[in-house]
């Protein structure tokens, strides 16, 4: 007893040593916390950090090898430092940018109109040449009987059936999607069950419909053709069976104040440089690889005067 | 919940009170004040306990309807995947990295919901305001108070701090930090106010001053029961700080999410196993603690027995430290349970659900060097914890004042009371209520029905600790968006995700407490040629059922306020509308829901505690 | 009552050579249960037939519980062999409980299930032979009433209890509330553990009584008793001392000389 005593008192002693010695240190190299977000908290430091982010729509290793090459190749072209902070759903990317926790966000149709609203003065910098007529997949199991659907009226096969959207804030997965099937006559209810499933992301409806999980689901084209390219769509098992009409999605939105922080003119020199990624250069070919896109250019906020209108519809924008 | 117990049990034991109370009277002494505790002849004990488990009736019912068939290859992946964890560097590094920021969280915000909680306590204690000033009402204005705070799930608060103040670290410590403090308040403000009065009236009457005399009077009755309270605290901590990663406040629990996102299983189960060891170790670590500091037991399921099992007391004695006592109810020496002259005071305190039974908790008094010992051991716990915490708010970043910087709420100007209104309020209601009763009733009835099944196979009962570790260590959502993968969205979906979870956790308990119990009935049940799980089901349950079902109606309460976390799951009442809510950030709505919610679980608060009170109530 | 088996049996040296018209109720020979220290049963040996009333004697510590508890099958003794009607214990469980079913013990704490009532806690005894169907409907619904009150009559206690908590039910009730409850049982051998040793003089000597009468050609007795003074009832009396037989002998050949080398000074009164 008198020995553990002893031991414990030794402890407390070491710990009492060790108080003072922690506290000027400040971080002792151990994991610096959530995501660095407010770790870099440029509060009256010398060099602002440029935060980016993204909606979490594909799988997070894909999203984790393609955001720090943007941000290195951003770092590079802007000679600021960038870090790439990830956020776990579409909500907390919204209000990350709307509490100043991230400066440069990929945003969705849907995602960016509210990012917008949230924060009045935000930025729409530029889209994929692809994003100004986006399309949504409808798939379907191979084994539930669906048939390819020709027309809007066709969307009807899918009544009582399992129906999964992507994220509940997706605009190619959830917001369009949803859009079209009630021009089609189909009302979120008509599923089997009652209720459509919401994945999280496009690349886990693509698993959930091919392992029989649900009959059908709709996930963005892009995603779509490339998990086609990659073999993790088995063809065997999932099939496309629509294409939507076209209308505009992703694009990148700053922070209204990127100008005051990081110097005059860096909202049009960002803008810049992120439209000037060409297949040329390797390291942004390899980005616009896995954008999936060949160049991205100017885009405004006119351009997503539609999606806010359904929006409002569908009732996902107050 | 009151209504976790069939309405017909509980007039029962209404009407029962009410005829035999007489026959009470003769219980006089502490051990025949057990033997007083009278149950209904119309529904016996041991049924009651298990009573819950009849939900599982329709639930089988409608399985059938729900299970979509696919998923089931899926499934069996997830299954092998617990085998076969990724133990690559990088995924075992980044899990490491996760849990010790969910670790950081969790021992962080339990920190400080002690300090917050120790604070309000004082000031919500009417004994402190009568010692200082003579008057009570503050007291009972703070009381009151303190229910908002309490009755929103932490979650809420997390998601709540994170749209005012922005992703930081302080957000997940403040998110759990907040209602526990609130609870501890609570919890220990009733205990404060149980404790005799007379020591500190003689210190006040012999003219010390206010601080010293509460300190004196009661600090050291307070000690123990404060920290096997703070003990099972921690243990929730953890499990919240999990929660609130998954919905992205980080940490470990952001990493699940996202490899269940992908169907990531190898990933997963590496960050499973992990969390697994920690939870085990940390329980295991204050199990230690409690029995060396021979703290109150977190639950006091079933008190001591009043018998003499002389049979069995050689076995008995050299195992227990201390008999069942009564959970936070302050045991120990010097320690006078509450006046047992005064019929009340009744536990009104939602997490010592037995402290009416502290009454007959025999406390083993420890030996007056081992009282020393004791203080100096906790005193020096203190002292090394606080550089581990220091470094841990460093380490990860942690600035209060950042909580400061409030961001504006978009448009809360252009609030649509009308599309409030909307809501089918009645309907987002019942399914809640549905939702809570029938994951309640799965939950506890579940746990003592499946003792009783691996009753006769010793070997069995590791197999069902490990099953009930797992099922406290997932996080509901991530239960139920495994759910998902066989069956449709929807009540029943989100009720057995809660219900596994909960089921984990009085599973828990229960095994603890029917192994602290002495039950001698059991034993001559068994000496008379009944079978093992009939002498289980008679012998040991029926001393246990009325504690467990106390106990149970907490775990409804506790229940309803976490519906709201399986709400991802669809069709699942408030919950899911506030996910939707909040994911178009409708504010009007949001704050309409949060205060439905906060008056449905003050409303479940108050009936879970009326049961409790009838349940433990003594004689 | 018929006394007669008993007397032959009740040879003073113990063990089974004595001569016996059928198989002894229980059996045990050269059990030894290891202790602290030395044995708690040091190679014990005695025989009880159907009729016999055998009281059990000895200071505290001697071993008299555990000798019960091994005669009941709740205690496997390290060493030595037990019968019941004969037949050593079976080692399938559900054989053994089958074998357990015919031996009823009085506690010295009753175990009486304190939340069940009265006429639930009587159907317990029969839950070795009843299913769980009956086990459950136990709990619901008032069964086998009649039995019941018949048991309780025997004790002298009024059918009206049966709807009573057994917690409502004073000490003299709960004693023979657990009497009838082995009458319930109607077990072939008795074992009762101290079932005197709380009770004032009066109540001890109903109860014994009542316990005595319950022996028949087909029952035996076998009870453990602090206070030699009740032997009288007794047909034959074990003395047990450290564990070992002292005597196994006919009470009325018992005198103060045998009382004293069991005792050995220590006051035979009660303390278990």
């Amino acid at each position: 007893m008198a020995i553990r005593e002893r031991w414990a008192a030794v402890l407390a002693g070491l710990s009492l040593v060790l108080l003072p010695a922690v506290l000027p240190e400040g971080n002792p190299g151990g994991p610096s916390l959530v995501p660095p977000a407010r770790a870099e908290q440029p509060q009256g430091q010398a060099k602002p950090v440029l935060r980016i982010g993204a909606i979490p729509d594909q799988k997070p290793e894909k999203l984790n090898r393609l955001y720090p090459l943007v941000a290195a190749e951003l770092e590079r072209q802007l000679g600021v430092p960038v870090t790439y902070v990830p956020v776990v759903d579409y909500t907390a990317a919204v209000t990350a940018f709307r509490t100043g926790d991230l400066d440069l966000v990929w945003f969705g149709g849907l995602t960016g109109v509210r990012a917008r609203r949230q924060k009045p003065g935000a930025q729409v910098l530029a889209q994929r040449d692809i994003d100004v007529a986006f399309h949504s997949i409808f798939i379907a199991n191979t084994g539930s009987g669906l048939k390819p659907i020709h027309d809007l009226k066709g969307l009807t096969e899918l009544k009582g059936k399992r129906f999964t959207f992507g994220s509940e804030s997706s605009t190619s997965g959830r917001l369009m999607p949803q859009y079209f099937l009630a021009k089609g006559g189909v009302k979120l209810g008509d599923f089997a069950g009652g209720a459509p499933g919401f994945s999280g992301s496009h690349d886990t409806t693509i698993a959930l419909v091919q392992s029989g999980a649900y009959d059908a689901g709709v996930v963005n084209e892009q995603v779509w053709r490339t998990s086609l390219h990659d073999g993790r769509a088995n063809r065997a098992k999932v099939v496309a069976i629509w294409r939507t009409p076209g209308y505009p999605d992703y694009h990148w939105i700053g922070q209204p104040n990127l100008d005051q922080r990081f110097g005059k003119g860096f909202s049009r020199k960002l803008q810049g440089a992120i439209i000037s990624w060409r297949t040329t250069n390797p390291e942004q070919k390899q980005i616009l690889g896995l954008f999936g896109a060949q160049q991205f250019s100017k885009s405004t906020a006119a351009n997503y005067k539609q999606i806010e209108q359904v929006g409002r519809q569908i009732g996902k924008i107050h | 919940m009151a209504s976790l117990i069939p309405a017909v049990i509980r007039t029962k034991i209404h009407s029962a009170w009410a005829g035999w109370g007489a026959a009470g009277g003769q219980g006089a002494s502490p051990d025949r004040a057990q033997t007083t505790l009278i149950w209904p002849t119309g529904i016996a004990a041991p049924l009651a306990m298990v009573a819950p488990a009849l939900v599982l009736i329709p639930v089988l019912g409608l399985l059938p309807g729900l299970v979509h068939g696919g998923g089931f290859d899926l499934l069996a992946e997830f299954v092998q995947a617990a085998f076969t964890p990724s133990l690559d560097p990088l995924v075992v590094g980044s899990a490491i990295k996760g849990l010790g920021i969910t670790v950081g969280i969790a021992l962080l915000g339990w920190a400080a919901s002690g300090l917050l909680g120790l604070a309000l306590a004082l000031a919500s204690s009417r004994q402190v305001w009568v010692t200082y000033c003579g008057q009570v009402w503050p007291a009972n204005l703070l009381r009151r108070l303190l229910a908002l705070p309490r009755s929103i799930h932490e979650l809420l608060w997390g998601l709540l701090l994170l749209q005012v103040v922005g992703l930081q670290a302080a957000v997940a410590i403040a998110a759990i930090a907040i209602p526990y403090g609130a609870l501890i308040a609570r919890v220990l403000g009733d205990q404060i106010d149980a404790l005799p009065s007379g020591a500190l009236a003689a210190l006040r009457c012999s003219g010390v001053a206010a601080p010293q005399a509460l300190l004196t009077a009661l600090g050291p009755p307070l000690l123990p029961g404060l920290l096997s309270y703070g003990g099972y605290r921690l243990e929730c901590a953890l499990r919240s700080a999990t929660l609130l990663g998954v919905f992205g406040l980080g940490g470990l629990g952001t990493e699940l999410k996202l490899c269940l996102q992908s169907l990531q299983f190898h990933e997963l189960w590496t960050g499973l196993w992990l969390l697994l060891v920690v939870m085990l170790l940390l329980e295991t670590a204050l199990a230690g603690l409690r029995r060396r500091w021979l703290m109150p037991r977190r639950l006091g399921l079933g008190g001591p027995s009043s018998g003499n099992p002389r049979l069995e007391a050689g076995a008995a004695q050299g195992s227990g430290s201390g008999r069942a006592l009564a959970p936070w109810a302050p045991a120990g020496p010097g320690l006078a349970s509450p006046n047992p002259a005064r019929p009340g005071p009744l536990p009104t305190n939602p997490l010592a659900p037995e402290s009416g039974a502290g009454h007959r908790g025999q406390g083993r008094a420890p030996r007056p060097d081992k009282l020393g010992r004791r203080g100096r051991e906790m005193v020096l716990a203190l002292v090394v914890m606080v550089p581990l915490l220091v470094w841990l708010a460093r380490g990860m970043g942690v600035h209060p004042l950042g909580l400061l910087h409030w961001q504006p709420l978009p448009n809360l100007g252009g609030a649509s009371w009308a599309s409030v209104l909307a809501l089918p309020w009645p309907q987002l209601v019942g399914t809640t209520l549905l939702l809570t009763l029938v994951a309640a009733g799965l939950a506890v009835g579940l746990a003592p029905l499946l003792l009783l099944v691996i009753a006769p196979w010793p070997w069995a009962r590791p197999l069902l600790q490990l099953a009930w570790a797992l099922a406290r260590l997932w996080p509901p959502p991530l239960s139920a968006l495994l759910l998902l993968l066989l069956l449709k969205p929807g009540l029943v979906t989100a009720a057995l995700a809660l219900g596994f979870h909960n089921l984990g956790i009085l599973g828990r308990l229960l095994l603890e407490s029917s192994d602290d119990s002495q039950a001698p009935a059991e034993g001559a049940l068994q000496g008379a040629g009944v079978g093992p799980r009939l002498a289980l089901f008679y012998g040991r349950f029926s001393g246990l059922a009325r504690s467990y079902l106390a106990y149970g109606a907490y775990r409804a309460d506790v229940m309803l306020r976490e519906s709201v976390v399986v709400g991802l799951v669809g069709a699942a009442g408030l919950g899911t509308q506030l996910l939707e809510s909040l994911s178009s950030f409708a504010w009007d709505q949001l704050l309409a829901l949060v205060g439905v919610y906060a008056l449905l679980t003050l409303v479940g608060e108050d009936l879970s505690d009326r049961a409790r009170r009838r349940l433990l109530a003594p004689t | 009552m018929s006394a007669a088996p008993a007397s032959e049996l009740g040879q003073p040296s113990p063990g089974p050579e004595a001569p016996r018209q059928e198989l002894p109720w229980l059996e045990l020979s050269q059990i030894t249960v290891p202790g602290r220290g030395r044995p708690r049963l040091d190679r014990v040996s005695l025989a009880i037939g159907g009729g016999e009333r055998v009281a059990l004697l000895g200071p505290s510590g001697a071993g008299k519980s555990s000798l019960l508890a091994v005669a009941n099958g709740l205690l496997r003794p390290a060493s030595g062999s037990l019968r019941w009607l004969g037949t050593p214990p079976a080692r399938s469980g559900r054989a053994r409980r089958r074998q357990q079913a015919r031996i009823g013990t009085l506690w010295q704490d009753l175990r009486l299930i304190e939340e069940l009532s009265v006429q639930q806690n009587l159907n317990s005894a029969r839950l070795a032979a009843w299913g769980w169907p009956r086990a459950l409907l136990n709990l619901l619904w008032p069964l086998d009433t009649a039995a019941n009150r018949d048991a309780l009559a025997q004790v002298d206690l009024g059918a009206e209890l049966l709807d009573q908590p057994v917690s409502a039910l004073s000490g003299g009730q709960r004693q023979r509330v657990a009497i009838a409850r082995l009458l319930r049982q109607d077990p072939d051998l008795l074992l009762a553990d101290e079932p005197l040793a709380s009770l004032d003089p009066r109540l001890a000597a109903e109860l014994l009584q009542l316990l005595l009468n319950q022996v028949t050609p087909r029952r035996a007795l076998l009870l453990s008793l602090h206070r030699p003074d009740l032997l009288a009832g007794f047909d034959r009396a074990i003395g047990l001392r450290h564990g070992q037989v002292l005597f196994d002998q006919p009470t009325r050949t018992i005198g103060p000389a045998d009382l004293e080398a069991l005792y050995g000074g220590e006051q035979p009164d009660s303390g278990p």
